[in-house]
């Protein structure tokens, strides 16, 4: 990264690359074929200069950089100081009174970044998440259990889509009688992506509204409830937290809560999913899992999320002049992180294209690259990952997985429908 | 190398505990939200763990000391 900014030697902003990833069609095809673009751009241009997005909730008005190599991804993420997240970090752009009320930590920079997540930061400790620990195993039986007694299920909405919201109520202490209306709500924010989601003739911004104001009003509900009577959840903690006399605001709070809904979501949801087509796909691998359970479940976790890499874009934005690979990046111009793309990367990961629950070291980018902003709910979404495979482990022999039904999206690597039947494991 | 001791950056340091997961014998984190070293040295066995711990950390907060010449 040293050398004479002049000396930049590659394309400049202004012409955009022949090898394209703007288009939506890119997002509908299988990772795999959607690789072919990136790993040609990996090697023959790292840092390429590409036309504004197509698709979106808004018309894209400009272009970006798109970051391919594990490397530069991981140089991005951990120099806030030259890409930072105050002005986006979403690939499309979004209508500012949405940007507001889901402007959580995400998508500030330090000093305003380091106080919100210090203040939240509490609640993610591992000391905390243990604490969940037994709550989500129990919940990850009970799924199992339930799967296991169908021929055949649906994959996503027997088994992956019933976890993650379910911590994240639980977590939070959101009464049984509301968890439904948080389900909706944070569907909305994770489904106008999908043409199926959004009935014939609605607006997918006006649907999108509507599910965070109902998540603004669970917020502002539940503070209320945990004010007059706190327990031990972390709405109570958010309420009550306070660093150097620093209190988080009402609609600081809510615009968390819009966070989880959406980070805590499809993310692990689509992580399970895809790791149960694995598996199908790759029954040795399977089978090596259920011989040792202890010795490989660790690293298959990792694998899991390697190979999902369930968000697929976050964007920066250059503070000022950088080279970034040999490449000049001028004040003001966006990077696009292409998370998939480094997780296949041939110069970190051997192999890249083969699912090995053993590897190790695993330096995914599944998280993020490192930095202020790397996952803050990486160990609830490993605890979760441990939880339901270690209950299949237990009692399917097999997955047997059909053809996954993707939606096109660049943001999540979202899964519509996942057909399987399962084998399972005879009581003697 | 062999690792004897570990410090964490406390300035650096998010809570997000990959160093505990990696190696819980030398690294946890506390309920303020902040790793902290629980032995001092390192035993010897615990060396490569700790090298683990400290690749792990996505702010690049832990500074290993290694043995000097000599030292196990």
């Amino acid at each position: 990264m040293t050398g004479d900014v002049n000396m930049a030697k590659t394309s400049t902003a202004g012409t955009p690359n022949s090898l394209d990833v703007s288009g939506t069609e890119l997002w509908s095809v299988s990772p795999r074929e959607r690789d072919e673009v990136f790993g040609r751009l990996r090697r023959e241009a790292p840092v390429s200069w590409q036309r504004p997005p197509d698709g979106g909730l808004l018309p894209a008005t400009q272009g970006y950089w798109a970051i391919v190599r594990h490397a530069d991804i991981r140089h991005v993420s951990r120099h806030p100081e030259l890409f930072c997240s105050g002005q986006g970090i979403s690939f499309d752009d979004v209508p500012a009174e949405l940007a507001e009320m889901s402007a959580a930590f995400i998508v500030m920079d330090a000093p305003q970044h380091t106080r919100m997540r210090g203040l939240v930061n509490h609640a993610f400790t591992p000391r905390r998440v243990r604490t969940i620990q037994q709550q989500i195993e129990a919940q990850a039986a009970a799924i199992v259990a339930d799967a296991v007694r169908l021929d055949a299920i649906e994959v996503v909405r027997d088994i992956s889509m019933r976890l993650p919201l379910w911590t994240i109520s639980e977590m939070l202490g959101v009464p049984p009688e509301r968890r439904d209306d948080l389900y909706d709500a944070a569907n909305i924010m994770v489904g106008t992506a999908d043409e199926e989601f959004v009935a014939e003739g609605e607006d997918p911004l006006v649907v999108l509204f509507g599910g965070v104001t109902a998540l603004h009003q669970l917020a502002h509900e539940l503070q209320a409830a945990r004010k007059a009577e706190p327990g031990d959840d972390l709405m109570s903690a958010l309420v009550a937290a306070e660093v150097d006399g620093d209190a988080l605001t009402e609609n600081e709070i809510a615009a968390f809560l819009v966070l989880l809904a959406v980070a805590g979501n499809d993310t692990t949801r689509n992580t399970i999913s895809h790791s149960i087509k694995a598996f199908s796909d790759n029954p040795e691998q399977w089978d090596l899992l259920r011989s040792d359970p202890d010795a490989y479940l660790g690293t298959a976790v990792e694998e899991m999320i390697r190979w999902d890499s369930p968000v697929r874009t976050f964007r920066r934005t250059a503070t000022q002049d950088t080279e970034l690979n040999g490449t000049l990046i001028r004040e003001g111009e966006r990077v696009v992180l292409f998370y998939a793309s480094a997780n296949r990367d041939d110069e970190v990961f051997t192999d890249p294209w083969s699912f090995d629950i053993t590897r190790r070291p695993n330096e995914h980018v599944g998280f993020g690259g490192g930095g202020p902003h790397f996952c803050l709910g990486a160990l609830i979404a490993r605890t979760q990952l441990r939880a339901i495979f270690s209950e299949f482990i237990k009692h399917v022999e097999r997955f047997d997985a059909g053809e996954i039904d993707y939606v096109t999206g660049n943001l999540i690597n979202n899964i519509r429908r996942l057909p399987c039947r399962l084998q399972v494991r005879q009581a003697v | 190398m062999v690792v004897v001791g570990a410090d964490i950056d406390l300035d650096r340091c998010q809570g997000h505990g990959l160093c505990g997961m990696e190696c819980p014998e030398v690294f946890d984190v506390d309920d303020g939200g902040r790793a902290h070293v629980l032995v001092d040295p390192i035993p010897p066995e615990l060396s490569g763990a700790a090298v683990l711990a400290q690749q792990s950390c996505p702010e690049q907060a832990i500074t290993l000391h290694e043995a000097r010449e000599g030292e196990a």
